[in-house]
């Protein structure tokens, strides 16, 4: 009897002296509640390590019934008997976890419904787990009180463990993804996140609201309010933070959301933060001409002109992207041609190329020969006609008796010709390159009977006809009006 | 006797028989910790690299080997290109952009006031001290070409090609010394040591021409860049690639020609000889610079005739020559664009013209933005314009990319060397902030891109790293400046170095 007595007393002694820390918390939480300022660093040093410490209690937690459960059958009974040491861990580990997070919602600038619901539901769960650990120790079998408080202190793990992530992750970060089918049988919204409050037949609620709520909502919405920031409705945005307002009407360069956007994404200031993806320049662009126009929360949706139209497509200009060169695949287009290109490489080298390394159309540059290259070299080159797309032949000593040969090459679409001996005649057998773009016949012999024979080719845009015998202020065919270069 | 007769078979089970568990739990827990540092170290670092680089693809590096008698070969781009070649205008000491293209009129309003504290704050300069005075630009500016861009009235002819150009007055760069900042804007390094912009695109490319170096510079205003001829070195580049140095009077290249009482055919069966010699060298050693060496004999070789032909301007008809003012015989800016024409004409890669003389402190009448700093564009102005004339006539502006700017740019204060007014006028160096413009392949003409202060201080809107610069200059070639790298010192080198380049979407056509 005495023994059990002071076992009791001794259970009772170390459940007061956890009890202890618990109701510290609770006051903390009653009389010095987060309010959306950023306090002390070390606080906040501190504090950051919540979302680390919490796995500790949450696993452990969730051990605790795996036990008891196991341990109902006679092969895994030693497993109940470290299940008390187990919850008493959980409960220390809950204590210290709901001080960080108490440290981290002080001092680091959160405030909103979620945090709320999140911090009593962390000391409620510390509660629980004391008192699972109370009702554990002074009872011979636990009977179905513990149970109950166990389940209790179960569904708390993930209610709480859910609005954490909430905070941290976003608000839709289990749902953002969900599968359209599952969300239905949820009843969940198929839009993801919550939108704008504001009229959609405003500028700001139409364009620039929509910007907020995909890229700041997260740290800046209804549900955290970082910096005492809110931009979730037209009032708030303009009422500004704890540093006083972020919107200046008509002053863009004063208006520190802009100037935040806008810095160097390394820069402390910069925003959104924690290495999120800045804005696109289409979204920076749209709130800067938004706060230039007056910042006003009536303007009409088409009142800014240069807004580039489409919210969902904001970005101005397509950034460069570099495809990567299928090898296989351009081997096996070159396959035909190939051995005659490497042959014909051979005789003229660096002169005869693949456009690019994936390409399989051929650049020649028989300019460089000069007059060395004749029309015997041109016509050297006709099992390769086809695939030329840019010739250069110029000073080269190439004749009208090549005009066949060019002919061949159909899907030329640069041709220079500059100084060489062709005339018009060779020209007139051109018709056949309906790809043409440019044309050079630069210091040649081509006259303005020449003319009509050009404008027919119906890509060309540019025909260069410098130091030939067509004259600068010539009347010229309708097609080649704005084409022709002297 | 055992130990002499056991089979290579028994000694690798012996030793294998020797490794205990402590001997693998040992391996494989460096094994384990190795694969751990390598995926996840390589996993920050390539993720780091992919969202930085704006759609890099990753893949398979490209093969630039080429046959080792034909170092120059030409090679295709990686991807259709919009330009084959560049001519690259650089202005040697920094032109002020404040007197040619940076319309600010409340600077002007300004000029003569005290110069705030804001703009003087943490900034470093070569000679500014005390408070200077903010200056206005010296010369008036007026809106030209269908554009509308603002330009001074200090560039006549170029305002006639207004509307081809592409600005971008945000260029900045982070040295404010001319060789450094010249080795930044040439070698995408402010050390010395790496290679210039035209080595890598010879690398790249090769060029068509082998009678002709592919990457050739030409130097005009009476100076050598600061920079000096690290400024078109190879670097680490295997030295074929780095650029030519050539004259625009006279011999173009010094000791090209033979010497008195040697004929061409003994000059060719000397050659064959030294060859030879080289041949067995590079067989006994392999270094690549030995084939350089051969490369070199023999491209000087062909280039006796060739070069000679290439640089006379006196074959240009008269008409050509008044167009850019040049006058044969003379060491100018406009001989050089002449030059640089007639060069790009022939298959030239890259070739890359320095006018000195734009340092405008004001310490002398030289350096005055009234007096030497007009000289200078009046030197440039026509010639830079017959030269995109000459280029558009031909049609070669289709698919040649010019390039025209300094190292960084000018104050909106005046320089006050030692806290005192000076007796000339000038601007002291500033490099965050300055003008460039390029044009022809591929650029989209007519545009401005970027924005400074009212005060042509600071950039207020889309910067543009000389990296950024760089990158966009090698897509236009073709390339992704990724995958145009060499190996050295166990990094794959490359122009635009380890940090994250953009190619600048915004100007490209």
């Amino acid at each position: 009897m005495t023994l059990w007595g002071h076992r009791v007393s001794s259970q009772l002694r170390s459940g007061l002296l956890v009890l202890a820390p618990i109701l510290i918390v609770l006051i903390l939480l009653v009389f010095l509640p987060p309010d959306g300022n950023d306090r002390a660093k070390w606080a906040q040093f501190i504090g950051r390590f919540h979302p680390l410490a919490v796995h500790f209690p949450i696993a452990l937690i969730l051990l605790v019934p795996i036990l008891e459960l196991v341990g109902l059958n006679s092969h895994f009974s030693h497993l109940r008997l470290s299940a008390g040491f187990v919850l008493g861990l959980a409960t220390v580990g809950a204590i210290v976890a709901a001080m960080l997070g108490w440290c981290l919602a002080r001092s680091g600038g959160y405030s909103g419904p979620i945090l709320t619901q999140h911090m009593w539901g962390g000391i409620s769960l510390a509660a629980v787990c004391w008192l699972c650990w109370i009702l554990r120790a002074s009872a011979s079998r636990p009977g179905l009180l513990y149970a109950t408080a166990l389940a209790t202190g179960v569904l708390l793990v993930a209610w709480t463990g859910y609005r954490g992530g909430q905070l941290s992750q976003g608000d839709d970060h289990l749902t953002e993804y969900m599968p359209l089918g599952l969300r239905h049988a949820l009843g969940l919204s198929d839009a993801g996140p919550a939108m704008s409050s504001s009229a959609a037949n405003t500028f700001y609620g139409a364009r620039v609201e929509p910007v907020f709520a995909a890229r700041c909502f997260t740290c800046h919405g209804p549900h955290k309010h970082k910096a005492n920031l809110r931009l979730d409705s037209y009032s708030s945005l303009m009422r500004g933070g704890k540093n006083g307002l972020v919107v200046r009407a008509g002053n863009v360069q004063a208006s520190e959301l802009f100037r935040r956007i806008t810095l160097a994404p390394d820069h402390d200031d910069f925003m959104p933060k924690g290495g999120r993806r800045p804005l696109s320049a289409g979204q920076v662009k749209l709130i800067e001409l938004w706060i230039a126009a007056g910042a006003s929360g009536t303007l009409p949706t088409d009142a800014i002109k240069d807004a580039a139209a489409g919210s969902t497509s904001p970005t101005v200009v397509t950034e460069v992207t570099f495809e990567e060169i299928d090898a296989a695949a351009v081997t096996r287009q070159r396959a035909g041609f190939a051995p005659e290109l490497a042959r014909l490489q051979k005789r003229f080298p660096s002169i005869l190329e693949y456009e690019s390394r994936g390409s399989v159309d051929l650049f020649l540059n028989a300019s460089i020969l000069g007059p060395k290259f004749g029309d015997s070299d041109l016509a050297a080159l006709s099992p390769l006609a086809e695939h030329i797309t840019v010739a250069d032949f110029s000073r080269t000593a190439i004749t009208d008796r090549s005009a066949t040969a060019i002919a061949a090459m159909k899907r030329l679409r640069v041709l220079r010709l500059m100084h060489t001996e062709i005339t018009d005649p060779t020209l007139e057998g051109l018709g056949v390159l309906d790809q043409l773009e440019s044309l050079s016949v630069f210091g040649t012999r081509v006259t303005p009977a020449a003319l009509p024979t050009i404008a027919r080719f119906p890509k060309l845009a540019h025909c260069y006809v410098g130091q030939t015998s067509i004259p600068a202020g010539i009347s010229v065919p309708k097609a080649l009006i704005g084409k022709l270069v002297f | 006797m055992a130990n002499s007769k056991t089979p290579p078979n028994d000694l690798q089970m012996t030793l294998l028989q020797a490794q205990t568990r402590r001997h693998f739990l040992r391996r494989l827990g460096g094994g384990l910790g190795t694969l751990f540092m390598g995926t996840s170290f390589m996993g920050t670092s390539t993720a780091k690299y992919a969202s930085a680089a704006n759609g890099r693809s990753e893949g398979s590096a490209l093969d630039f080997t080429r046959d080792a008698s034909s170092p120059l070969a030409a090679l295709p781009p990686q991807f259709a290109a919009r330009a084959r070649r560049v001519i690259y205008l650089h202005m040697a000491g920094a032109p002020s952009q404040l007197e040619l293209f940076e319309h600010k009129p409340d600077l002007k309003r300004l000029d003569g006031q005290d110069c705030p504290a804001s703009f003087l704050a943490g900034k470093r300069f070569a000679f500014i001290s005390g408070i200077p005075k903010l200056l206005g630009s010296q010369y008036p500016f007026h809106q030209v070409g269908q554009s509308g861009q603002w330009i001074s009235d200090r560039l006549p002819h170029l305002e006639q090609h207004i509307d081809d150009l592409c600005f971008i007055k945000s260029m900045r760069t982070d040295q404010f010394n001319h060789a450094p900042a010249q080795l930044l804007v040439h070698t995408g390094n402010a050390r010395l040591g790496y290679a210039s912009i035209g080595s890598w695109v010879l690398y790249g490319l090769g060029t068509e021409n082998q009678n002709l170096p592919g990457f050739i510079v030409l130097l005009s205003g009476g100076k050598s860049p600061d920079g000096g001829k690290q400024l078109w070195s190879s670097g680490f580049l295997p030295s074929v690639y780095q650029g030519v140095q050539c004259r625009s009077h006279g011999e173009p290249v010094l000791y090209l020609d033979n010497p008195p009482g040697v004929s061409r055919p003994l000059r060719r069966s000397m050659l064959d000889a030294i060859d030879q010699i080289n041949q067995q060298t590079y067989a006994a050693f392999g270094n690549p610079e030995t084939v350089t060496r051969i490369a070199q004999y023999e491209m000087a070789f062909r280039m006796q005739m060739d070069a000679t032909d290439a640089m006379d301007i006196r074959n240009e008809p008269d008409s050509v020559r008044a167009m850019y003012g040049s006058k044969p015989g003379e060491s100018s800016f406009a001989n050089n664009c002449l030059v640089a024409r007639r060069l790009a004409e022939r298959g030239v890669r890259f070739i890359q013209l320095y006018h000195w003389g734009w340092d405008s402190h004001g310490a002398d009448a030289k350096e005055a933005l009234n007096l030497g700093f007009a000289d200078r564009c009046r030197e440039v102005d026509q010639a830079t314009a017959a030269l995109l004339a000459d280029l558009k006539e031909r049609g070669l502006l289709e698919d040649t990319l010019v390039v025209w700017g300094g190292e960084f740019g000018r104050t909106p204060m005046r320089e006050n060397r030692n806290g005192q007014e000076m007796k000339y006028i000038g601007r002291d160096h500033n490099p965050g902030a300055f003008t460039i413009w390029m044009t022809g392949g591929g650029v989209k003409p007519g545009i401005t891109h970027g924005q400074t202060d009212e005060m042509g201080y600071e950039i207020v809107k889309d910067p543009v790293e000389i990296r950024d610069l760089h990158a966009t200059m090698l897509y236009l070639l073709g390339f992704d400046h990724h995958k145009l790298n060499y190996s050295f010192q166990g990094l794959e080198q490359k122009l635009t170095s380890v940090k994250p380049a953009r190619v600048v979407a915004e100007v490209l056509a």
